[in-house]
């Protein structure tokens, strides 16, 4: 609450509880990440250690980031560009269409995987250091939004190979990136949680993250299929988040007003349920490590 | 006003009868009817204070609690019962060297060990040769951890965590670290952060070391205080059990 002193005395202003309410939104969007921003020096330290120690011992070191979306990538087109390739709307091209999609994909599944075990790996420290403990499993979500933009460059290498430019909308796709950041560190912590309890969520969660794969139209377009397929695929959320950033990306899509509201919606949702349940069991959590 | 205020302190786990590690068995054991979860009690209603510039030593046999507690002060873990609370900047000193890892240098272990302590990054970056230096390992700051042999970590961790002053200083056995030569002198700094004023919890089997510093001391016992009182009464009644 801010003080000002007056000649009468210190007088406070009533400023926040007026014009922001307390609710939960809000506390998503304001509170939290100032009360996190706190700790800016200790998540740069963490992010940098996850990007590099990784690589540490490797040749090519942080190139790997760029060579697996490029590697995987090109085994799906070589797979999939007779059967999908000319199935398109005029003016897509499958090239980038489906790189785009394994770029996303490997977020999603990379960016839980560490977000979730984050907590695991790092026992030791929590076992002895008072360390927020959600900035492991944020720092983790933020290595793999950095892993996606660094795979932007190759992505746009392959967008204008394939004859297309980059759209005006590219900085949208930060908006994209950052609601998927939300997104993998709130199911990080949910995750996270459960893999210090259980061991066997680990093999759950390996099976439902390969699913994603296939029900997110990454390598197929959405209108190859059958109607009530499409509304299944559509229901999805990271449908919405990989059409808005093939749109902004390259005009490689048409989402709709729908497809933000979702991506927005439930990025905040998934990220303040994940941070509930993890805050609630915490006691129960450390007790375990 | 205690630096240090513990009041009713609770731990207890929840464990599972049987174990059940996974999702899988805990099913099972659910349909079978198997599935007791019993409370151990780890801590219980431990209170106590301790006042700037006091040095208090938990005593105790394995099992009794004292790392347990030493957690709870540190705020890592939290108490099921009762409060503890802990008024200013800690330097927990227990097992030193959390999140050393092998592969990032000497001067980045420094860096990220203090970063995890809370303190400023800038001013521990200019620090870093001076630590690497009171550690005598200061041509080795570039080279890898694993290159360092076992005496040098521990030299390295001991001199990090202890280059800032803080207000709570906890301590888990680690006054022996390294060779002779450097015991001295880690001693000597142990030595010189007590005495600037703060308010210590030691934990320790060695009754002269507690004798030495100690201004009180706490006899731990299954989980709850058995004795707290001056060191040499304490002492004297913990060795004659």
């Amino acid at each position: 609450m801010p003080v000002i002193a007056t000649p009468i005395g210190a007088v406070k202003i009533q400023l926040i509880p007026e014009l922001v309410p307390s609710t939960l939104i809000l506390r998503a969007l304001i509170r939290y990440p100032l009360s996190i921003m706190k700790y800016a020096q200790l998540i740069r330290l963490l992010v940098g250690r996850e990007l590099t120690l990784r690589y540490k011992r490797s040749v090519i070191g942080i190139g790997w980031t760029l060579l697996n979306p490029m590697l995987t990538s090109f085994v799906l087109w070589v797979v999939f560009s007779f059967a999908f390739g000319n199935r398109l709307i005029d003016g897509q091209q499958f090239a980038p269409y489906l790189m785009a999609g394994v770029l996303l994909n490997t977020f999603l599944n990379q960016g839980t995987w560490l977000a979730a075990e984050s907590i695991a790996a790092n026992s030791e420290i929590l076992t002895k250091i008072y360390v927020r403990p959600e900035l492991f499993t944020i720092s983790a979500a933020i290595s793999g939004f950095i892993n996606f933009l660094i795979g932007l460059i190759p992505l746009a290498i392959v967008v204008y190979v394939s004859g297309q430019t980059l759209a005006w909308t590219l900085p949208l796709v930060l908006v994209v990136a950052l609601c998927m950041t939300l997104f993998v560190a709130g199911l990080g912590l949910f995750l996270s949680t459960l893999f210090v309890r259980f061991d066997d969520t680990r093999n759950i969660v390996g099976v439902l993250l390969m699913i994603a794969l296939y029900i997110t139209p990454v390598f197929y377009p959405i209108s190859i299929l059958s109607p009530t397929m499409q509304t299944f695929i559509n229901a999805n959320p990271i449908t919405s988040y990989l059409e808005i950033f093939r749109w902004s990306f390259s005009d490689n899509a048409s989402p709709t007003l729908l497809d933000w509201v979702y991506m927005l919606s439930t990025s905040i949702i998934v990220f303040l349920i994940g941070s509930k349940v993890f805050k609630k069991y915490w006691p129960r959590t450390v007790a375990m490590l | 006003m205690p630096v240090i205020d513990v009041k009713n302190v609770n731990v207890t786990y929840r464990v599972l009868m049987n174990n059940a590690g996974s999702l899988k068995e805990l099913f099972r054991d659910a349909a079978k009817g198997k599935a007791r979860v019993i409370e151990y009690i780890a801590l219980q209603d431990i209170s106590f204070t301790v006042e700037k510039g006091e040095v208090v030593a938990i005593l105790g046999p394995n099992g009794a609690g004292k790392s347990t507690l030493l957690k709870v002060l540190a705020g890592v873990l939290p108490p099921t019962k009762g409060t503890s609370k802990v008024d200013g900047k800690i330097a927990p000193m227990i097992e030193l060297g959390a999140g050393f890892h092998p592969e990032m240098t000497g001067a980045e272990n420094v860096l990220f060990y203090s970063a995890l302590m809370g303190r400023d990054v800038k001013r521990v970056k200019e620090r870093t040769s001076a630590i690497g230096e009171w550690a005598g390992v200061s041509d080795h700051m570039d080279f890898p951890l694993r290159t360092f042999s076992s005496g040098m970590v521990a030299r390295l961790a001991f001199a990090t965590a202890t280059d800032e002053q803080a207000e709570v200083l906890l301590v888990d056995e680690v006054l022996s670290v390294g060779d002779a030569d450097f015991q001295e002198k880690s001693k000597g700094r142990m030595h010189e952060l007590i005495n600037s004023g703060a308010a210590v919890v030691l934990v320790s089997h060695d009754m002269r070391a507690v004798l030495e510093l100690a201004t009180k001391a706490v006899w731990l016992e299954n989980g709850h205080i058995k004795m707290i009182g001056k060191p040499a009464e304490v002492v004297a009644a913990y060795e004659a059990h």
